[in-house]
Parts: structure tokens; C-alpha cells; sequence
């Protein structure tokens, strides 16, 4: 599929860059189209991840989950999403307007702007940086403004506390993120997703050295605390802070939180599954020709979304497994466990390559 | 040193007995019960009160001699005897049911109604499904138009000989629905 | 019993103990209570069990029930009433007996007697601008439904009343909460305030500072319908107390009335009020279980309760026709025989419920997280567990023994082996974790009394006959009751006729949330939940 949309893609060039004179036009149009497809793709895959996980979380409570609407309840999200836009935004007394209605742009334009910069599948992407997973890092914690400003325009106390536990959990959490991506950018020797992908052509990473895999888990938990979700809930923490941070938010306003979550949760296992899962190469072992023949006639597509399927299934399962963290235990998890660990383990990883190169 | 490093094996070994426990039950059959479409499959109990009910026999009578002990000693005014003096036809006066009503919407029930009732004419049965749209419908008559009480010589047991009495006949029940 | 009345002729020296009462009683002036209590307290009777407050028509009193945590199964009671119904005062117990702080809130809320000396003389279950006192039995005043929305209540002047030097009562006022404390509301409608409970709590970042309990969202006055009922009629009432633990509450009324009017219950249903009864509270453990755990974040653990609580369910309509109210005891036995397989269902369940419980530990207690939260968390020791009268689970995580099964054995619980489930007898202080783990605990051992029960089922019928109206001769019954939460109690007094003249529940309940404020000071706010969580309160049981 992925040959198809690029064959597709330059026709759409060739057919607009015959018919308008001015390059910059073309490339506008480039763009907003470019742009649009994203936006597509993002709310199917939050529309998709909504009622995975209601399935999913159902069927670790020996319930059966939506089942009402349409087959197996599949149509339900599409009913819920038609209640949410319809629904009142109610509006709030004394509180700062504008930051108010801000924060959920906020939120989803830091999501969003992270699409841009994951490959989907086999040369399929928006852009491909030379610092591709610098960028994705930088404009994947964007979200936490929103998500601060939420807390503090609301007037509200318990958002306000659940905005202050967000801002302490991310920012503590995105160094271990941090830390774990860059013991494989150690490896693989360079930031541009293409050239890491390219490097997992053989191998993927996880298989490479050891330490790529110590640095997959701490870069899950990492992760999964990012999207303040599972253990990690504390800014929401329904049975402290009622839903903490987006409180005082109604209908779409809270859509906007609700769907930036869920994007968030894709995002983090799609890095995931880039950095260290070998993105959309196909599962290849050298010197076992045939194997990798027919791995190969799977497209790419699949491989990538079906890893990015597996991390979050993995993340769904320990949201529905565990209580939640306090919030020093969770620093505690943090500063005291976490970080020791990826910092020791990006020197050891610094030594693996320097050892296994000569 | 080593404490750190085997808490935190130990931490991750149990958190894994944990997730061991959630994937058992993901892969096992959920216990949900789908109400509307196992209708004919699930049913309440014998014993569950569900609705207070009068039944009749089959040639349309009941066994309400219209005494409101009941409706005394309902403590939500649940039930109302609506009762009227007539002659019989020996001449003597005689006290009959006019219209025995049930607001289930105050219902609580409690049972106490069918244990104090002398005659055992009133019974709990199990039809559950009470929804209606309107709150009126809620209050229902329970003897059926056009019935009168069954002539019996006596009534058969006292009160107290009542709770010894074993579950509602169910069949005497399911004729008259 | 001649201990006791060596004790109480030295405590009250000149009183004469008042005759055929069920426990030993004395009456005292209304400036002697605070003397007598006090030596009492010293004497070793620290466990003020209720404190009632009766309207005489001639006069209002106070009963109290006083226990101790050394000598369990004595109990005494003290009595006094003043004349005065227009200003009626008496002198408090709160600072001897800390549950005494809300008893005697009550009493003031209902008879309209203050408390000199207590330090918060709000109304507790009433609005602030109620009209008279509901439960003098000269009570007429009309109070309308309030149709604004108003807040009348004013929460944090907390009024109180003191003597001066000259005897005369000065009132005084002083505030809850100081002006720059950042004040938070926790309720009434709150995830995890199990019902309606509405606390007040002052944060300093994430550090509880103060917490205040408001009660009364859910009060529905059952003690005043109560006295215009009929003995029978009060029954599903006390389901309604404590939901949890109807069927008990309800055991533990029939067994008063049973008591009082000399009725004889067969053994056969003793014992499967008793299987019920272990029933009721497991079902309310698993409960308690699966909401810990849902209001530490884990929800799927709160589902499996609930799964497993369905059996129970399933048992109770099967043989009762009630579920969560199932309505099985009546005054002279059970409403109807069990059902032929009903000791076969018991054996299933109780096999299955053992599986069930390993399952719970490798989910939730043995995970890191959750032992994180619970361990070194709302401290309790024994003396303020007693002090606060915190019975049942919670008092017992403290090391506190209280078993009402053990202490004062009723219906066939003196018939059955079993251990009073104990926690930390020699630190003497239980924190969340074992308030949690005692509760599982319990779940096992009320499986063996049911598996003991089950098997020496007598056949000796489930009822006998009763009079069609109950009437109880004149006096003063009192009955305790172990339901799930802990000491549960029935006073009531009667005048002869056939409703009662004053029933009060102890509610076990009240005085577990006000340990609340102790336990969650200087905790987290996660903390306040989970310590919230594990002391396991019911709100109805509290408000009445």
C-alpha cells in the first residue's frame, strides 16, 4: 500500500505542479492536503484506540465490554463521538478565558505536531529531520502546557493540584524517555529516523545489544507515565481528584483532552516501536534467507502498526492490572530507580560500541 | 546496595504475578450477563420479590376478604383496600373488595404484607421487569375486574401458620399471568 | 458482675445500682456524671461503647454504655437527666472518651442538650437553621423543604459553652480553619467518599492538614420513624442502616426484641442466621476489598469483588428473595426454610471463595505499588483506636480485641471454633496495610464458621410462633451485634405498648470516620483515600 500512496502522492505533484505556475502555490496545497491526512489518520486512530482499549479493559474484567452498538459494539465510538461534539461546552465564572479555551489546542497541536515526524511505513512520513528523534521528543512533551494551563485557568483546587502533579511527573519522566532513546541513538549512530530505520534493516535493535533492551523498558514506563495514564494517573486520579486537570471542561473541550490522551498512547508505542522495535522492517534473521522472504511479503504497514498494537496492548494491560502511584513514590520511581539506571546503562552502551565496532 | 537491586527484581517479579492474574481472566469467558437476550435462559430465583401479586384461581375469584391488615402494616402506604358494604343475599351486611391497588414505586419489599396476610391472598412473584413510562402505570389493581372472593367455609390458616407455609405454589401462579 | 459492683460502689459511693436491668446501671445527678466517668476511665473502662440521649417527657437524659478494652464482656451504664427542657445542659465526656466528641453532637442535634465544655457544639445531621429538636417527644415545629439554594450553614464557627468562675455558662465560638489555609471539599459527591460523606480538608500542598467530617446528606431520621412503627415493621429498616450488613443489623434487632419479649429462637435458625450473617460480611469485605483497591486506581481488582460477591447474592435470593436487602430474619426465626441444596451451595461457595482469595493476594497484595501506598500510612494505635471506639476490623489492625462474637457470644457463635483475627497485638498500632489485610484475613475465617455451621445444621425448624403484635414489657434492652464494620448496637426503650420509646443503632460507622481526622493528619492526599478506603465506612450506617 505504502508504494501505492507514494506512486499517488507524485501524481498529485506532477498533476499540480503542471497545471499552477508559482512552486510556492503547489506546495501550499501540498501541505493543507498533507496536513488534512493527518488529522484523518489522527482521529481514526483515537477513534480506534478508544474502543480497543474499552474492549480490551472489558475483557480483563471478565465483562464484555460495548456490545450495543453495531457488531461487537464497534459503531459505539462513533455514537460517543457524536454525543461529545453535540454536547454543551459549559461555561465557567472567574476564570481566565483565554487560557482556558487555549489549553486543549495546546494539547492536541502537541500530539499532532509529533505525527509529523513518525514513519508509518515504508517511506511514508511528513518529514524526515536530520534530528528526527530530538524532534519527536521535543514536540511530544508540548502537551504538558496544555495540560498545565488547563490546570491553572480552570480555578478550580483540584485541578490546580492535578495540573501541579502533571507538570512534576512529565518533566521527571521525559529525562528517562530521553536518556533510554539516546543509548540507541549511541548505536545506531545517528538522530535521522531514516538512517536508525535503515540500521535495523538486518537487526532490529532490541536484538542488538542487551541494553537496547533495558532501555525499551525504561523507556515504556517512561513513556506510559507521559501520557498520565495506567499507574501513572495521578493528574486525573478519579478517586482523588474527580479527573484532576480538565475538571471544569465539557463536551468537546474535554473531547480534545480525551483524544489527545489516546493519541499520546499511540505516539509512545509507535516511537517505541521505531527506535527499538525496528519500526516497519519486517522481523529478519540473518543468514535464514527463506524466513526473511516471507516476512518481507508482509507490507510494512502491517509490521508497524502491528508493533505499535503489541506496546500498547502491553501498556493497556499494566493500566488495567495496577493501582496507582503516590506522587513521592513516583518520583521515588523516578529519580531513585529509573534514572540511575538509563544513565548507567547509556555508558554501558557507549562501551558495547566502542567494543563491538573494533 | 543489594537491598535496591532485590527490591526493586522482587517489584517487578510480583507486578508480573499481578498481570499474570488480568491475563488469566482476559482469556477466560467474561461473566457478563447479556439481560434482554438471555431472557428465556436467566431467571430470578423462585422465592425473589419482584411484585406483589393477588392470585386468582381459575374460576376468577381470590382470597382478599378486604380486612386491610396488610395496607396497616405497610409502612410506605404502599397498598390500598378500597372496600365496599354490601347485603348478601341471606341479608347479612358483608364487607367486599372493590379495588385492591399496589403503588410499586414506594415498594420496598420488605415481605411484611404477605406474612401478616390471614388469608395468604396476597404473594410476591418474580416478574421483574417493572419499567414504565409514565409514574401512574406504577400503581397497579391487583384483583382483576369482574372477581370476587372465593367462597371457602373457613379460612384455612392463621396468620402465624403463613411463614410456615413452603414457597408460593408456582403453578396456581403461572395460570393466572 | 461482683466485681463490678465493688467497682461502681467505690466510683459513686451512695448510688444504689438500679434493679432487673440487663446490665448494671447507675443514675447519677448531672453534675456527678463527669466524676464517676472519670474514675470509671481510670478504673480501666475506656471504651465508651454508645452514648443515647432519651427525652423522659419530664426530663431529657443521656444513657451511657461503657465497656473496657481489658475486662470486654462488662459493661456499665451510667445514666443522668436535667429538668430543664428550655436550656438543658450537661457536662461532656468528649475529652475522656474521644467517640463521645460526635455522640454527644447527636445528642445536641436531636434533644437539644449542650455539652459543657465540648469544643464543637455544631448541629451534626440537621441543617443549620432546623427548627427544634426532633427527637423530643414535644417536637411540633414545622420545618419546610428549603427551596433555595442557599448555603445556610455555617461550617466553621465551631460554638461551644464553658462555665466561668462563678458557674455561670459563657458561650464561646472559635473557627475551623484559619484564614490563609488552603481549604479543599472532598464531597458530598465524591468517587471515593463511599456516599454522601462530605469532608472539609485543609491542604498544604499535598500534605493533609486538618480533615472535618460533615455529616447528615443521607439522614433520614430511621431512629424517630422507629418509634412509630411496630417492633416488625422496623426490620427493614435496619437493612437500610448499614446496606452492607443488613442481614446483621437486622439479626442483631430481632435478637433485642427476641431478648426482651422472652421469645425462644430454634437452634436451626440461629445457625443459619449465623451462615448469613458470616455471608453478609463477607460479601461486605469483598466489597470493601475491591473499593480499596478501586480508589487506589485499581479497578479491575474491584470488578473480581464484585464477581465474587454475585455468589453471595445469588445465595441470599435464592433462599431469602432479597438480595442486597434480603430480608431473612423476623422476630421468632426466618421468614421461610432454606432452600433442599443450600448446604451444597454453601460447600461450592466456600471452596470457590478460598480459590478466589489466593487470587486476590498475587493481584493486589503482593503488589509492590499497593503495599507502597498502604504500608507506614494512617498510623491507629490501640489506645486512640479504643478511645475513638474504631471497632470491628479497624480497631482490631490496632491490636484492639473486640470481637463482639467473641466477647458476648450470641445466636450459635459460642457453638463454633473460630479466632478472633488479631493484628499487631504487641506493636499495638495498625497502619492501612493491615486494616486491608485483616479484612481478607476475616473473609477466611468466616469461611470456617460457615463450613462448621453448615455441617451441624440442626433440624429443629427455622421459626416459632409469635404474637401478631409484638409488645415489649417496660424497660431497656440493649444488644451488640459484630457486623462487618464492627460493634453494632440496638438500645431500646420500651413503655409497654407496641412501638418503642426511643431505638437508637450504634452505628459503627460514625466513629470510624471520625478517626479519620487523626489517622489523615499530615498524610498525602492519596493517603486520605486510601486511609478513607481501609477504614471501610458506610455513610447511611453513620447518618441513620
Amino acid at each position: 500500500m505504502s508504494l501505492e500512496l507514494i506512486d499517488g502522492i507524485n501524481k498529485i505533484h506532477e498533476l499540480l505542479s503542471t497545471n499552477i505556475e508559482a512552486a510556492w502555490v503547489v506546495s501550499l496545497i501540498e501541505y493543507v492536503l498533507v496536513g488534512l491526512g493527518f488529522l484523518t489518520l489522527y482521529a481514526l486512530i483515537a477513534l480506534f484506540l478508544i474502543i480497543f482499549e474499552r474492549k480490551i479493559c472489558a475483557y480483563f474484567q471478565c465483562r464484555k465490554g460495548p456490545n450495543r452498538v453495531g457488531p461487537w459494539g464497534i459503531f459505539q465510538v462513533f455514537a460517543d463521538m457524536v454525543k461529545i461534539l453535540i454536547k454543551e461546552i459549559i461555561p465557567l465564572k472567574h476564570n481566565d478565558k483565554l487560557l482556558y479555551y487555549a489549553a486543549p489546542f495546546i494539547v492536541i497541536m502537541g500530539s499532532l505536531l509529533t505525527f509529523g515526524g513518525l514513519q508509518f511505513a515504508d517511506g511514508v512520513h511528513g518529514v524526515d529531520f536530520n534530528v528526527g528523534v530530538f524532534y519527536l521528543l521535543a514536540v511530544s512533551s508540548i502537551s504538558i502546557i496544555g495540560v498545565m494551563l488547563a490546570g491553572w485557568s480552570s480555578n478550580n483546587k483540584y485541578s490546580l493540584i492535578g495540573a501541579m502533579r502533571s507538570g512534576a511527573q512529565v518533566i521527571s519522566f521525559e529525562l528517562s524517555a530521553c536518556l533510554s532513546m539516546m543509548a540507541v541513538v549511541i548505536l545506531g549512530g545517528s538522530m535521522n529516523l531514516s538512517e536508525l530505520m535503515a540500521a535495523q534493516n538486518d537487526v532490529w535493535f532490541i536484538f542488538q545489544s542487551p541494553f537496547t533492551v533495558v532501555a525499551l523498558v525504561i523507556y515504556l514506563i517512561a513513556a506510559h507515565a507521559e501520557t498520565n495514564r495506567g499507574p501513572f494517573d495521578l493528574p486525573e486520579a478519579e478517586s482523588e481528584l474527580t479527573a484532576g486537570y480538565h475538571v471544569e471542561y465539557s463536551g468537546i473541550t474535554f473531547g480534545f483532552f480525551y483524544v489527545g490522551e489516546y493519541c499520546n498512547l499511540f505516539i509512545n508505542a509507535a516511537i517505541g516501536t521505531l527506535v527499538f522495535l525496528g519500526g516497519w522492517q519486517a522481523l529478519h534473521i540473518p543468514g535464514c534467507e527463506g524466513f526473511n522472504q516471507v516476512m518481507d511479503a508482509i507490507p510494512s504497514y502491517i509490521w508497524m502498526f502491528g508493533k505499535t498494537l503489541v506496546l500498547i496492548f502491553l501498556s493497556l494491560w499494566v493500566r488495567w492490572t495496577f493501582p496507582r502511584l503516590r506522587i513521592d513514590q513516583l518520583l521515588k520511581l523516578e529519580w531513585k530507580i529509573m534514572l540511575p539506571f538509563s544513565l548507567a546503562n547509556i555508558l554501558l552502551m557507549a562501551i558495547w560500541v566502542v567494543v563491538t565496532n573494533n | 546496595m543489594i537491598k535496591y537491586f532485590k527490591d526493586i527484581f522482587s517489584g517487578i517479579l510480583n507486578l508480573l504475578k499481578g498481570m499474570k492474574v488480568t491475563g488469566k481472566v482476559l482469556i477466560s469467558p467474561a461473566v457478563t450477563e447479556c439481560y434482554p437476550e438471555n431472557r428465556d435462559e436467566v431467571k430470578p430465583k423462585e422465592r425473589f420479590r419482584a411484585e406483589l401479586t393477588m392470585p386468582h384461581n381459575e374460576n376468577n375469584e381470590h382470597k382478599c376478604t378486604a380486612c386491610g391488615i396488610c395496607a396497616m402494616n405497610c409502612t410506605h402506604q404502599t397498598i390500598t383496600v378500597n372496600k365496599s358494604k354490601i347485603t348478601d343475599e341471606n341479608g347479612k351486611p358483608k364487607i367486599v373488595l372493590d379495588q385492591y391497588l399496589y403503588d410499586i414505586g414506594s415498594c420496598i419489599f420488605c415481605g411484611l404484607c404477605t406474612r401478616v396476610c390471614p388469608q395468604g391472598a396476597i404473594e410476591f412473584t418474580n416478574e421483574f421487569e417493572h419499567a414504565v413510562y409514565t409514574r401512574s402505570k406504577l400503581i397497579k389493581q391487583l384483583n382483576k375486574p369482574g372477581s370476587k372472593k372465593v367462597e371457602v367455609a373457613k379460612p384455612a390458616a392463621p396468620a402465624q401458620a403463613q411463614q410456615d407455609k413452603p414457597a408460593a405454589p408456582k403453578q396456581e401462579n403461572e395460570n393466572n399471568q | 458482675m461482683e466485681d463490678i459492683k465493688k467497682l461502681l460502689a467505690k466510683v459513686a459511693p451512695g448510688k444504689q445500682l438500679a434493679e432487673g436491668t440487663q446490665y448494671p446501671t447507675i443514675e447519677l445527678e448531672p453534675n456527678e456524671v463527669r466524676a464517676v466517668a472519670k474514675k470509671l476511665k481510670e478504673a480501666g473502662f475506656d471504651y465508651l461503647i454508645n452514648l443515647t440521649g432519651v427525652d423522659y417527657t419530664d426530663a431529657l437524659g443521656t444513657v451511657y454504655h461503657i465497656s473496657s478494652s481489658t475486662n470486654k464482656t462488662e459493661v456499665v451504664v451510667l445514666k443522668t437527666k436535667t429538668a430543664d427542657r428550655e436550656k438543658p445542659v450537661l457536662y461532656t465526656v468528649s475529652d475522656l472518651w474521644q467517640s463521645a466528641n460526635l455522640y454527644e453532637r447527636e445528642v445536641y442535634d436531636f434533644f437539644g442538650i449542650r455539652f459543657i465544655d465540648h469544643p464543637d457544639m455544631r448541629r451534626i445531621f440537621l441543617r443549620g437553621d432546623w427548627k427544634g429538636f426532633p427527637f423530643r417527644k414535644d417536637y411540633s415545629e414545622v420545618n419546610d423543604t428549603p427551596t433555595t439554594n442557599v448555603n445556610i450553614d455555617d461550617l466553621e464557627t465551631l460554638p461551644s459553652i464553658t462555665l466561668d468562675k462563678d458557674g455561670r455558662i459563657v458561650e464561646k465560638s472559635t473557627q475551623l480553619f484559619g484564614n490563609n489555609e488552603y481549604v479543599v471539599n472532598f464531597g458530598p459527591q465524591h468517587p471515593a467518599t463511599h456516599g454522601v460523606l462530605h469532608l472539609r480538608v485543609s491542604l498544604d500542598g499535598e500534605i493533609v492538614k486538618k480533615v472535618d467530617p460533615n455529616f447528615g446528606y443521607i439522614h433520614r431520621g430511621i431512629e424517630k420513624m422507629c418509634e412509630s412503627l411496630t417492633y416488625p415493621q422496623i426490620l427493614p429498616y435496619t437493612e437500610r442502616l448499614d446496606y452492607l450488613s443488613g442481614s446483621i443489623n437486622r439479626h442483631a434487632f430481632c435478637m433485642c426484641v427476641e431478648k426482651a419479649a422472652g421469645i425462644e429462637v430454634p437452634q436451626r435458625a440461629q445457625y443459619i442466621r449465623c451462615i448469613f450473617d458470616e455471608l453478609t460480611r463477607i460479601a461486605s469485605h469483598l466489597l470493601g476489598w475491591g473499593c480499596m483497591a478501586m480508589d487506589m486506581g485499581a479497578i479491575t481488582a474491584f470488578i473480581y469483588g464484585m464477581r465474587d460477591r454475585e455468589k453471595i447474592m445469588d445465595i441470599f435470593e435464592e433462599n431469602a428473595g432479597g438480595r442486597l436487602m434480603p430480608a431473612y430474619s423476623i422476630i421468632g426465626g426466618l421468614t421461610k426454610d432454606v432452600v433442599p441444596n443450600f448446604q451444597q451451595t454453601i460447600r461450592d461457595f466456600v471452596a470457590y471463595m478460598r480459590e478466589s482469595i489466593k487470587e486476590y493476594h498475587t493481584l493486589f497484595t503482593g503488589n509492590p505499588i499497593a503495599t507502597g501506598r498502604m504500608h507506614n500510612v494512617g498510623w491507629l494505635t490501640k489506645e486512640t483506636a479504643i478511645s475513638l471506639g474504631t471497632t470491628g476490623p479497624t480497631g482490631r489492625a490496632s491490636g484492639w480485641s473486640n470481637d463482639v462474637r467473641k466477647i458476648a457470644p450470641y445466636a450459635a457463635y459460642d457453638k463454633v471454633q473460630f479466632n478472633e483475627v488479631l493484628r499487631n497485638t504487641d506493636t499495638c498500632k495498625g497502619d492501612s496495610f493491615d486494616r486491608y489485610i485483616i479484612r481478607l484475613d476475616e473473609v477466611l475465617e468466616s469461611l470456617n464458621i460457615i463450613e462448621q455451621l453448615n455441617d451441624n445444621l440442626p433440624s429443629d425448624g427455622f421459626s416459632v410462633k409469635v404474637p401478631a403484635i409484638v409488645k415489649l414489657p417496660e424497660g431497656e434492652y440493649y444488644q451488640r451485634a459484630e457486623s462487618a464494620r464492627g460493634d453494632f448496637g440496638v438500645y431500646i426503650k420500651s413503655d409497654g405498648n407496641k412501638n418503642p420509646y426511643r431505638v437508637k443503632f450504634r452505628s459503627p460507622c460514625m466513629t470510624l470516620i471520625s478517626a479519620l481526622d487523626p489517622l489523615c493528619k499530615d498524610e498525602k492526599i492519596a493517603d486520605l483515600i486510601t486511609i478513607g478506603a481501609s477504614l471501610d465506612y458506610v455513610i447511611p450506617c453513620a447518618d441513620r
